[in-house]
């Protein structure tokens, strides 16, 4: 009957498929396992997921390695160059994510077999985003990140705050998702096809029926501009941040929004290119607002995970920059598409650093103000290293990987060259210096003001965190001082055409 | 010449002993002091070695090492030594041992004596970098332990000090990031090429008069801010009185020429002819800077925040003479960049014993010091009469080669500076007088001669001040080559020529 | 083929959606309103697969149809994890938390 119909079996090549798969079932075999397992052995749980998604990991590197590419499904479904960088991003923030909930998830007497099956779940949602390049394979895809993650922003259940976090963070999303539909719907119309290549063909040069594609746009990019938090999208950020257990704020804040890009990335860059005069003059806009609104009331930020909050929305402002510069010729879309996507490399790293240090000093001072970070140096010197190394690399200091990640978007500006490119160009630098009051009020608290309540017991560090910690720093470091590392990802820009 | 690779290792040295340092045991703090001295010291004798093997009479760079680091961006480790960068690394060299044997940390002596050697591993790396990228790296290098210095050791204003201070720099090094960022962008964009090395950017000079400009303005506002040029230099009093005596030694002799030496390798080496173009302004900032400097100062009431002031005039005279664009009024300035290091980081030192010993720098607490303690006022008097510009002393060489080469060029710019030589002897001495004439009362009749330690560490300095006064010849021979190809490149650019005088000088 | 009436018809659906979720207080309600939106795109993009004579545009329904239905359950569940709590779900009462 299926033949009667027409329907072909879809011809799929498992092995480019591997990470789905693994990480598919790894997450049945730890929701299953939950079920048979006692208290006492949840911890297995943890290391089962750990396992699983560096088996992918694996997978991923040895497909890259090999050059393997793919294209599935009739080109909705393809594995190239930058599917597998970002698959690898997502596995290897996974992989920190677990390192820092595992003590924190234990000790705090969460659900734990839950928690790491939904962490798997979205983890799935971002690998199959990095391949899909159709409006339906990105929506699900979309969907299967969010809906876990609105689950684990509730986690405390019996915390208000966390609650609260949940329910703001739900509310946006779906709303975000309802009208990120509404344009995918209107595109759809317009173009005849879900496939992002068709779209591209359909949206280039002189069209009728322009505003159909406009609002079309318009709204996918709102809908996604909710997803990446950028102003004036980004109020349910801070709250969720705040609430959230900070595992999964950590998450949020980088898998989560690096989800995001990759979607906006694959549909501005392969299904939009042509209409850069529509979304141009929108993402400036956006980065403008994003950078200079997010680093002003980070300013006046009394917790420390609130701050990081504002901070990692003026840091989606900087990889909003080159999507505004890249319309204007074909060598400064190359230069963009590269400096967003090292940029959220790059980001990545830094945040989640910056989060597991906050982890490993809460664990002491049971608290997320700032002045509670006082006088860490004299009680906890390695932790306040590296959390000026973050805090720096964040700002933009070289020799750190972030001053790489503002030189590639200096860059994309400068290959635009257009004067609203260098517009753009200049409001970025001033936020970098804007940034840098706070990254280095942090630092000041920490290397110059006293032990708020004298208390210099040291910090007991889990191996787990040291793990993150040491994976981090090093990513940070290694690739300040040696960005050529980069060199050995592939062509990430493989993509644009 | 030994294939040794001596700049690599004057940078790689302190970078060494500082992870020395903070290898060692907290509880052995003894062996810290040791460790750091000797590794200064090391950094001063490979220095001197470089200074003995530098070959005189020869413009371009020596002892260049070079090695790719990041391929595709064109970015290398790329060192090098001319006769204006010379004396600027054998002045760092000196003042670093100078500055930790001369004061020690109150408190956590370890963290305090590794963020010294990583700010001496900064700022060797700035004079010796050739490589745009290299030379912006260090440039940030340097921020961060100072920062650190001021707000970790420094007395009751210092956080605030330390951030303001971190601030203004961060500001002005992006905007230079910026410049240089669109320097070697704009440059790839006409020949082809992404390279961030300064001879080749410099060589295939590929901006417009406009572009030029922009990009000069972005460089200057950050050398600016370090030097500090006058609107810009109000971090500088605060981050003087409020830092420790080791690091105002530092900020006052190396750190502020950072910014002089961006000027003259980076402003007048890559746009000759903005800089000839622009050179009225800065001279009439400079003079400015040098007469309200000289005002500000005399109404101080504290003597560290006086000396402070003091810099803001002298540093005017280096912005006079490097934009006089002439060749001794560019020497009279870089003379003048080492005598201020020498003869200003000894005034600080010494004003940081008149703290230890009576816990204020009030200037009205003091009084009729000569009394009780005549050698620690004879050495202050004679490190004074260096900044005054007495001649015979090192202060004079530089000031008067300063005003020559303004006066050759830029006539009344030099008039009007030369009453700012005046005012200098003015509230110099008027502070001398009202801190060690007089009768001695209460403590400060119980003020403490010089210690022989103190002497000991002093005698160099001293020494340095009285040889470069009586015969700056040796130091005049070696920067000269270098100075004149830069002083000729700028006119060759902008179009003009010397007045016969300044050539006749030296030919 | 009646294109506009369709596209009409949605269009003035997924208004009524906004407003709802911009007016209403009550969380239950915020989420019928987000459903109405989600079904202004299901119109839509039947309708546009119908014009087209391309299955791709039920077959994205079907999708959005499914995906709703699990989204209104996870957002049932946190609308009851938060009555339990609090014993409200009136969406003005959750402002713990503000800057």
């Amino acid at each position: 009957m299926l033949a009667a119909a027409g329907f072909h079996v879809p011809n799929l090549d498992y092995h480019a498929l591997a990470p789905e798969i693994v990480v598919a079932a790894t997450l049945a075999v730890v929701l299953v396992a939950d079920l048979f397992l006692d208290d006492d052995n949840k911890w297995l749980l943890s290391n089962v997921s750990g396992w699983g998604l560096l088996v992918a990991l694996f997978f991923t590197i040895e497909l890259g390695a090999r050059g393997h590419t793919a294209s599935m499904v009739g080109g909705a479904y393809v594995v190239d160059d930058f599917a597998l960088v970002l698959k690898g991003l997502f596995l290897v923030v996974g992989y920190i994510v677990l390192l820092m909930s595992a003590n924190y998830v234990e000790e705090g007497d969460y659900y734990e077999g839950e928690f790491y099956f939904l962490i798997l779940c979205s983890l799935l949602g971002m690998v199959v985003m990095s391949s899909a390049r159709d409006l339906i394979t990105i929506f699900v895809a979309l969907e299967t990140l969010s809906l876990p993650a609105y689950m684990l922003a509730g986690w405390r259940k019996r915390d208000l705050r966390s609650n609260e976090a949940s329910l703001k963070y739900y509310l946006l999303g779906v709303l975000a998702s309802a009208v990120m539909l509404y344009g995918m719907s209107l595109v759809f119309g317009f173009s005849g096809s879900t496939l992002l290549v068709d779209i591209g063909k359909a949206t280039q040069g002189t069209i009728t029926h322009a505003p159909l594609v406009t609002v079309g746009i318009f709204f996918i990019a709102v809908g996604f501009a909710f997803k990446v938090s950028a102003v004036p999208f980004h109020f349910w950020a801070p709250d969720t941040y705040e609430g959230a257990p900070t595992p999964v704020t950590a998450f949020l804040s980088v898998a989560s929004k690096t989800g995001g890009f990759v979607a906006l990335l694959q549909i501005i860059y392969i299904g939009f290119i042509g209409r850069s005069d529509v979304w141009g003059p929108m993402f400036w806009a956006l980065a403008a607002l994003t950078m200079t609104v997010g680093n002003l009331i980070a300013l006046r930020q009394t917790n420390i995970v609130r701050l990081l909050a504002y901070s990692s929305i003026a840091q989606a402002g900087y990889i909003l920059v080159p999507f505004a510069v890249a319309g204007s010729n074909t060598k400064s879309i190359h230069s963009a598409f590269t400096a967003s996507v090292v940029y959220l490399l790059i980001y990545a790293a830094m945040n989640l650093g910056a989060f597991t240090v906050v982890i490993a000093v809460a664990r002491k001072t049971r608290s997320g103000d700032i002045a509670s970070f006082g006088g860490l140096y004299e009680y906890a010197p390695g932790l306040t290293v590296l959390m000026t190394v973050f805090l720096f690399s964040l700002a933009g200091i070289p020799p750190l990987a972030g001053a790489w990640a503002k030189i590639f978007v200096f860059r994309a500006v400068l290959d635009s060259g257009t004067s609203s490119a260098v517009a753009l160009g200049i409001v970025a630098a001033v936020n970098a210096v804007i940034a840098l009051f706070y990254y280095a009020s942090v630092a000041r608290v920490m290397w110059m003001s006293p032990v708020p309540d004298g208390d210099r017991t040291p910090i007991r560090i889990p191996a787990t965190l040291q793990a993150a910690l040491g994976l981090t720093v090093l990513v940070v470091v290694a690739i300040g001082i040696y960005p050529q590392l980069f060199a050995h990802l592939g062509d990430v820009a493989s993509l644009v055409r | 010449m030994l294939g040794f690779p001596v700049l690599t290792a004057l940078i790689v040295l302190p970078a060494i002993g500082a992870a020395l340092v903070v290898a060692i045991p907290r509880t052995r703090p003894e062996i810290v002091k040791v460790v750091a001295l000797a590794v200064s010291v090391a950094v001063l004798v490979l220095a001197c070695y470089g200074l003995y093997e530098f070959a005189t009479g020869t413009a371009g760079f020596q002892f260049v090492s070079r090695h790719v680091w990041i391929k595709q961006w064109g970015i290398s480790w790329h060192l090098g030594i001319d006769g204006i960068s010379l004396f600027l690394v054998v002045l760092t060299a000196l003042l670093f041992p100078f500055a930790l044997a001369g004061s020690d940390a109150h408190h956590d002596v370890k963290a305090y004596t590794a963020w010294m050697l990583v700010l001496e591993a900064g700022c060797l790396g700035v004079f010796l970098a050739l490589d745009l990228f290299l030379f912006f790296v260090f440039w940030e290098i340097v921020l961060v332990p100072m920062y650190f210095l001021i707000g970790g050791w420094g007395y009751e204003g210092r956080v605030y000090a330390a951030l303001k201070f971190f601030i203004y720099t961060m500001t002005g090094s992006a905007l230079m990031l910026v410049g240089i960022l669109a320097l070697v962008f704009i440059h790839a964009g006409h020949t082809g090429h992404l390279t961030f090395d300064l001879q080749t950017l410099a060589r295939e000079q590929s901006f417009s008069g406009s572009t030029a400009r922009w990009l000069f303005a972005a460089f200057a506002v950050s050398f600016a801010i370090k030097v500090p040029i006058f609107p810009l230099h109000t971090w500088l009093p605060d981050a003087h009185t409020e830092a420790p005596t080791a690091g105002s030694v530092i900020l006052a002799g190396v750190l502020l020429k950072l910014g002089t030496y961006g000027f003259l390798r980076f402003g007048l080496y890559l746009f000759p002819k903005v800089s000839h173009d622009l050179a009225p302004l800065l001279l009439t900032l400079g003079v400015v800077g040098i007469i309200y400097g000289a005002i500000v100062a005399a109404v101080q009431r504290d003597l560290k925040r006086l000396i402070a002031y003091s810099s803001v005039a002298h540093l005017g005279f280096i912005i006079l003479g490097t934009f006089a664009l002439t060749t001794q009024g560019v020497q009279g300035g870089i003379i003048q960049m080492v005598n201020h290091g020498l003869s200003t980081g000894a005034l600080f030192l010494l004003v940081g014993m008149i703290y230890e010993r009576r816990h204020t720098r009030e200037i009205a607490d003091l009084g009729g010091l000569q009394k009780v303690a005549p050698v620690f006022a004879g050495v202050f008097m004679l490190v004074m009469l260096s900044s005054v510009g007495l001649p015979g002393l090192n202060g004079f060489v530089g000031e008067f080669l300063v005003l020559i080469g303004t006066f050759i060029s830029r006539r009344w710019w030099a008039v009007v500076a030369a009453t700012g030589v005046i005012l200098a002897a003015v509230y110099l001495l008027w502070a001398y007088q009202r801190v060690f004439h007089g009768v001695p009362e209460g403590e400060n009749l119980k003020f403490p001669e010089l210690r022989w330690r103190e002497g000991a560490v002093l005698a160099p300095v001293l020494a340095l001040i009285v040889f470069l006064g009586v015969y700056p010849k040796p130091v005049l021979d070696r920067m000269e080559p270098s100075v004149r190809t830069l002083v000729e490149r700028v006119d060759r650019q902008a179009g003009t020529h010397q007045p016969s005088v300044a050539q006749g000088g030296h030919r | 083929m009646l294109l506009n009436q369709f596209l009409f018809l949605a269009a003035v659906l997924f208004c009524i959606g906004v407003y709802g979720v911009l007016a209403r207080r009550n969380a239950v309600l915020v989420l019928a309103s987000i459903e109405l939106m989600l079904n202004a795109v299901n119109i839509n993009l039947v309708a546009f697969g119908a014009y087209r004579h391309n299955i791709a545009g039920q077959v994205f329904a079907l999708f959005v149809i499914t995906i709703a239905a699990a989204e209104v359950g996870v957002g049932l569940a946190i609308v009851v994890l938060i009555f339990r709590n609090r014993a409200s779900i009136a969406l003005d009462d959750a402002d713990l938390m503000k800057g």
